[in-house]
């Protein structure tokens, strides 16, 4: 069973830094990185593969630096990028052969492996289509079937479930979830319900560090006593809506009731509930999150 | 294990020859804990199991892997371009001794047939492919020098096609004649390596086509230039294939460097 180390990695690109002194050691099971656009997870996600080099400090498989396994490591590691690439002109049987042979699974088992990949991705019926034909939501699912080609004892996905139906969401979390026994599969989001009912531990990134690390149950626990509810007119939601953190908002009649993530009491009246993980992503995020919105014009 | 039952055999000694084998057999039998033997079995199977037997291609089966998934309009093209290339030549034996105009077409010709050999590689780094390529088992930098190898054979063999129809003459000996043809091969195609890292989206034929047109027709200057082949600007070209044949080794170190940092390879 594989183990990787990542020891005080840091990746710099010019003047900016995307991911600085990150440390981590990690064995079998399902880790989610969580963390706004431009947090570093890419970057990070990246030097784990061996498509970039850190700036600085070392990535361990099984006690060796990555780039001296070379070859070895590539063996192990299924990648799926953010930017899946294709030939459009292959069809997805041609496709994933051709990403089998280039993973080195043996010719005589490539043909079975290709199939067996297809049918656990609902693929198996368009295997002679051309990829030029599928729609964003197929690609992505035929991104999925290469990661498994090789059977890889690591996993790496970015931003995996982007361009699926809750449907194809729903199934994907189960394929994670069933893999993932003797293997360390690394999942990163910003879709917090992607990670949370199937991730072992969760890591969350800032500015390209890990700001908070641990179980669902631990990470959450970290924000007891900062989740409140409060059921508002209209005008005063909205105003709240402004100041705080807003992890979810429900209309009751001509009320609405809120769900505010603050440090202190945001108003009298105010009960404190039980956090969930999208709160504690909202008590981390929300300075990033409302930049985002700025930058896409939705302020 | 204590043993306190009385045998007839008991008188000898466990280790003595004379004790019958059968009863020296039952006595030494060592006690198996079965829970513990099931225990071993099933770790040992465990092991079996968990234990993947790896499969590590040769070189020739990677070439194979490049070679077999071509798209079939690359070896339309090379085949054409083969064929068109040995008619050329039949041509080029028969049209007498036009030694100047010969190595005006067969060096445009060659630099066309450069670029396209060299097209295969600009498919590497496009559709967002560089980056998933560069984590597999045969990895981006491999990949490219295969294609590059098989680009090199192919021009090779044009080279060598023209090089036993034209090359060698009472106007132009055969190491001049190579030389002439290797000036716009080696330029161009270093010029072509330069821009092909840069087509990474969908209009990357059109590009690779754009930039191969560019290349050829720089290559036709000495119908601008009528004095290019003269005697005494021998040392202009031998100074020419010198710095292409450097320039060209210092673009494929670029490119294999490039892949090796990654930071380009991400930039889809």
């Amino acid at each position: 069973m594989p183990e990787l180390k990542l020891d005080r990695v840091t990746k710099q690109f010019k003047n900016k830094i995307a991911v600085e002194h990150v440390s981590l050691s990690l064995k079998e099971g399902v880790y989610g990185f969580l963390g706004a656009n431009g947090a570093g997870k890419t970057t990070l996600l990246r030097m784990l593969c061996g498509i970039l080099k850190p700036t600085a400090g070392e990535i361990f498989c099984n006690g060796t630096e990555i780039t001296k396994l070379g070859g070895d490591y590539r063996y192990m590691l299924g990648y799926l990028p953010q930017d899946f690439g294709y030939y459009p002109d292959f069809t997805a049987k041609r496709y994933l052969t051709y990403l089998a042979a280039c993973k080195a699974v043996p010719g005589e088992f490539a043909g079975e492996k290709v199939q067996e990949v297809l049918r656990l991705v609902g693929l198996e019926g368009e295997q002679k289509s051309k990829i030029r034909t599928f729609s964003g939501g197929m690609i992505r699912r035929l991104g999925i079937a290469q990661v498994l080609l090789n059977d890889p004892e690591i996993i790496v996905l970015d931003e995996p479930t982007s361009g699926l139906d809750p449907k194809e969401r729903i199934r994907f979390r189960n394929i994670i979830s069933a893999m993932s026994k003797g293997r360390i599969v690394i999942l990163s989001t910003h879709i917090v319900s992607d990670v949370e009912f199937i991730a072992d531990e969760i890591l969350l990134m800032k500015k390209g560090s890990i700001i908070e690390q641990g179980s669902v149950a631990s990470v959450t626990e970290s924000i007891n006593g900062k989740v409140w509810e409060y059921t508002a007119e209209a005008a005063e939601a909205i105003r709240l809506n402004d100041i705080f953190a807003v992890s979810n908002l429900k209309n009751e009649g001509d009320k609405v009731r809120l769900r505010i993530v603050s440090d202190t009491c945001p108003c009298k009246g105010a009960v404190l509930t039980a956090p969930g993980l999208e709160d504690v992503y909202m008590y981390h995020f929300e300075e990033v999150s409302e930049h985002v919105d700025h930058m896409e014009g939705r302020i | 294990m204590k043993n306190n039952k009385k045998s007839k055999y008991s008188k000898y000694s466990k280790y003595s020859k004379y004790a019958p084998p059968k009863e020296r057999l039952s006595e030494w039998k060592f006690p198996i804990d079965e829970k513990k033997k099931a225990e071993g079995m099933a770790a040992i199977h465990r092991e079996i199991t968990a234990k993947k037997i790896r499969h590590y291609p040769t070189f020739l089966e990677n070439v194979w892997i490049q070679v077999k998934f071509q798209p079939m309009t690359h070896w339309i093209a090379e085949g054409g371009l083969l064929l068109s290339a040995m008619a050329l030549m039949l041509w080029l034996t028969r049209i007498g001794n036009r030694e100047y105009g010969k190595l005006m077409i067969c060096s445009v010709f060659i630099v066309f047939a450069g670029n396209i050999a060299l097209s295969s590689i600009g498919r590497l780094f496009s559709w967002h492919m560089a980056e998933l390529e560069q984590t597999l088992y045969l990895d981006l930098k491999q990949m490219v020098c295969i294609r590059m190898l098989e680009a090199g054979l192919f021009d090779l063999a044009v080279i060598g096609l023209f090089m036993s129809a034209a090359g060698g003459s009472d106007q132009i000996e055969a190491g001049m004649y190579l030389i002439y043809m290797l000036v716009p091969f080696l330029w161009s195609d270093t010029l072509y390596l330069h821009m092909i890292g840069y087509f990474r989206n969908a209009a990357y034929g059109l590009k690779s086509f754009a930039a191969g047109m560019v290349c050829g027709i720089l290559a036709c200057f000495p119908l601008i230039w009528e004095e290019a082949y003269a005697f005494s600007h021998r040392p202009i070209w031998f100074f020419m294939a010198a710095a292409g044949m450097v320039l060209f080794i210092c673009e494929i170190r670029r490119i294999l460097g490039k892949i090796e940092g990654g930071d380009s390879v991400c930039l889809n």
